[in-house]
């Protein structure tokens, strides 16, 4: 199915749960909100003329610095390994308290990108078996891809902040 | 804004913590070493041929962490032959090396871990600091990434590259035997040993 | 948290906690697996990822493009080309330019090339963590002579950076060439050889045959894709279903099992490197004259002769140098078929020179969770031999 198609026959069959669509380069892209998730993902994985089976993957996003409502995205990348076409289902985010709904029911390999949903972003997954950090330390503090999250704490040395690396390099612990 | 004075707090405090146990570890090497046969018996004649039997006999403990450990295993191969060099087998378990050649990248949740396995080395050990983000962070300076294994451990020879081919991790290995040498017999190869 | 703490050392259990930790020789990079056994046989592994954690996505949001390419070759190590080029085709889809024929062919080439590659990486260390030493040193044998074809014509052994947005970073050389057909003359005979040493040996069966089963339903539910998921019997290949930079001119098969074990992902892959070399053999035949990037000066830096000459040309280099592609606002994902599965990179613009956010689809990451669920019910000598057929990496995993 061409994605105008994939995009006709979900807006038709689930007309209240879609906030809207696109078709962005020739994807399909459908605007769900979080409580509609898991109706529209049953409805994307079980009907037969869609059949997306296959989560290709999972990204949260952080619209901080373009200063829109709502603030955190969650893309979810779908395939059909049968029609061979594919379907991009975008889930905005509130700021306060984000969660989204686990979809990990349907397709068991949403299990580790969701879990980073919550690690990185903060993003409560609610359903998911295990809601703790998967890829920082377990006593890390901060959700690193956040915007407002600093990308370094270390002031790089360049030619105008010598004096700064000559303090780094005596504060240094001596080697053997 | 809290998370970076948070992260800058936390930073300070393990400074403070190497900075003291660097203290600590330099105190105890000037005391009474146990080595009593270094006192007595050993010359520097005899300190130079321990010294040539431990550079011909480095065996590395695999510590292959990203990318630099791919090149580290074509040194060990048929073409950049390491095993020529002395650097035979590379054993699994750390209590039986004596050559750590940290390779790739060190993330902050590694981090504890690889003083862990330096700890477990007996002495004398030697560290090879493999590649650019072993050295000094690489191209990565971000908040997850260690600048510099030697926060970590104290290194012997640093050798640049992402990733450094095979002959300039050899040509490290080849540096670090001539360190070995010239330490040998002396006080420094002394130090190393509890 | 220590062990206690996190419950997993409780003394009235019935079965043994194993922890397979991140500095261990055979799980192919800092990968932590806790075991929970009853005897040798695995009841339950719980994997445990991060220690590789490099902070690449975030790091990308503040370069420009042309910077984030040698990033991307530091995700999935094994195979930078491909990654450079998922990379690359989600800008260029963003960017809606063409890309030149010999660009295509020079890209397919090269990802082909890193993917036989990859794949003598995987044989090697898959063969020693089961026993056979010998194949670890025969693959590396034929490794060096591609990353001697990659020094050749990017100046780096491994990490090559050489797909560049617009097409390739400079054009071929008369000696890579000729290395190229060197190659392909001498590979094949290599792979029959690692054919002879483990395709019918049995102790290689009896360690593979019927270890670590998938089924069908399994492999698709569990997210897991490329070879581990073609051995499962799923014909699902990225170059037939979504072709991406011309490999529809190519004539190949894609090789599929039935049982989902150990030995037809061995089997499958072999058979892929086999392909690769076809592919590589009728690029090279068909390797068509013309431009190795586009044209269009705005995304690619002009020929260095019309500097001399052309004013546009030289604000054109002026500004690709200093500021560096502006990628219209949008938002994009291509997958392409990395060696180890489904790569691909989401990326959103914001209209700027820097990428707003940029996700890398690692195969390796979403198979984790299926790889520790094939472990429930092996031995403990299985779990090596299954870590090392799914062909996991943990820079990709980590990221």
């Amino acid at each position: 199915m061409t994605s105008e198609e994939i995009v006709a026959r979900v807006e038709s069959s689930l007309p209240d749960a879609i906030q809207g669509s696109a078709i962005p380069q020739g994807d399909a892209v459908v605007f769900v909100a979080p409580d509609n998730l898991q109706k529209v993902a049953t409805f994307l994985k079980d009907d037969p003329v869609l059949k997306f089976d296959y989560l290709s993957d999972i990204c949260g996003v952080d619209y901080l610095n373009e200063e829109r409502e709502p603030r955190f995205e969650a893309v979810y990348q779908l395939y059909s390994i049968d029609h061979q076409h594919s379907v991009r289902v975008r889930v905005g985010i509130e700021e306060e308290n984000p969660s989204v709904p686990t979809v990990s029911e349907l397709w068991k390999g949403a299990l580790y990108p969701e879990q980073e949903l919550f690690d990185m972003f903060g993003i409560h997954v609610e359903g998911h078996p295990k809601n703790e950090r998967l890829i920082m330390p377990k006593e890390w503090s901060g959700h690193p891809l956040r915007k407002d999250y600093p990308l370094t704490t270390e002031t790089v040395t360049f030619s105008h902040n010598r004096d700064f690396k000559s303090d780094l390099v005596k504060s240094k612990p001596p080697t053997r | 804004m809290g998370l970076i004075e948070d992260a800058a707090e936390t930073l300070e405090t393990e400074v403070n913590n190497l900075k003291l146990n660097v203290q600590d570890a330099v105190e105890a090497l000037d005391s009474e070493y146990a080595g009593s046969l270094y006192d007595t018996v050993l010359t520097t004649k005899l300190g130079k041929v321990v010294g040539w039997a431990q550079k011909n006999a480095l065996w590395p403990a695999t510590f292959g962490l990203a990318c630099c450990a791919i090149e580290m295993m074509a040194m060990a191969n048929s073409r950049w032959d390491s095993a020529r060099f002395g650097a035979e087998v590379f054993r699994a378990s750390p209590r039986q090396a004596d050559l750590m050649i940290v390779s790739g990248r060190v993330s902050q949740k590694m981090a504890p871990i690889l003083k862990q396995i330096f700890d477990q080395m007996p002495e004398p050990k030697w560290v090879i600091s493999m590649g650019a983000c072993a050295s000094c962070g690489g191209v990565f300076n971000n908040y997850s990434i260690v600048q510099g294994v030697d926060r970590v451990v104290p290194v012997d020879v640093y050798v640049p590259g992402c990733p450094p081919g095979p002959e300039a991790l050899l040509y490290g290995v080849i540096k670090l035997q001539e360190k070995i040498m010239a330490e040998a017999g002396t006080d420094k190869a002394k130090k190393r040993v509890a | 948290m220590s062990i206690t703490e996190q419950g997993l050392l409780e003394r009235d259990k019935d079965t043994m906690t194993l922890n397979m930790g991140p500095q261990h020789p055979s799980t192919h990079g800092v990968f932590r697996v806790i075991l929970e056994m009853d005897g040798e046989v695995v009841k339950t592994a719980e994997p445990e990822i991060g220690y590789l954690h490099t902070g690449i996505e975030k790091t990308c949001e503040n370069k420009r493009y042309v910077h984030v390419i040698p990033m991307t070759d530091r995700l999935d190590y094994l195979n930078p080309p491909g990654n450079n080029l998922a990379f690359c085709l989600s800008t260029e889809k963003l960017l809606d330019i063409e890309i030149p024929e010999r660009a295509q062919a020079l890209r397919v080439i090269m990802c082909e090339l890193s993917r036989i590659a990859s794949h003598l990486v995987w044989l090697g260390t898959h063969a020693l963590d089961i026993g056979a030493m010998t194949v670890f040193l025969y693959c590396w044998r034929e490794r060096e002579m591609v990353l001697d074809l990659n020094e050749e014509i990017s100046g780096v052994r491994m990490m090559t950076s050489y797909i560049r947005v617009g097409g390739v970073a400079k054009d071929v050389t008369r000696g890579w060439l000729d290395g190229i057909l060197d190659f392909i003359d001498y590979f094949p005979a290599k792979v029959d050889e690692y054919e002879r040493l483990l395709t019918r040996n049995p102790i290689w069966l009896d360690r593979t045959e019927g270890v670590g089963v998938f089924t069908r339903e399994e492999a698709i539910n569990w997210s897991l894709s490329g070879p581990a998921l073609r051995a499962s019997g799923v014909n699902w290949d990225i170059r037939k279903s979504n072709p991406y930079s011309g490999y529809e001119n190519y004539d190949f098969d894609v090789p599929t099992q039935n049982n989902g074990d150990i030995y037809d992902r061995y089997r499958v892959r072999i058979e892929e490197m086999r392909q690769s070399l076809a592919i590589i053999k009728q690029a090279m035949e068909k390797l068509p004259a013309g431009n190795y990037k586009t044209p269009d000066n705005k995304v690619s830096l002009p020929d260095r002769e019309t500097l001399h000459t052309s004013m546009e040309a030289l604000i054109h280099h002026f500004k690709l140098v200093s500021e560096g592609i502006s990628v219209p606002k949008g938002e994009t994902y291509v997958p392409i078929e990395g060696a180890r599965g489904e790569v691909g990179f989401y990326i959103v613009s914001d209209g700027t020179n820097v990428p707003y956010r940029v996700k890398l689809r690692a195969p390796s990451f979403m198979a984790i969770p299926g790889m520790c669920k094939m472990m429930e019910g092996c031995y403990i000598a299985d779990v090596v031999g299954i870590i090392g057929s799914i062909d996991i990496v943990m820079g990709e995993v980590d990221r």
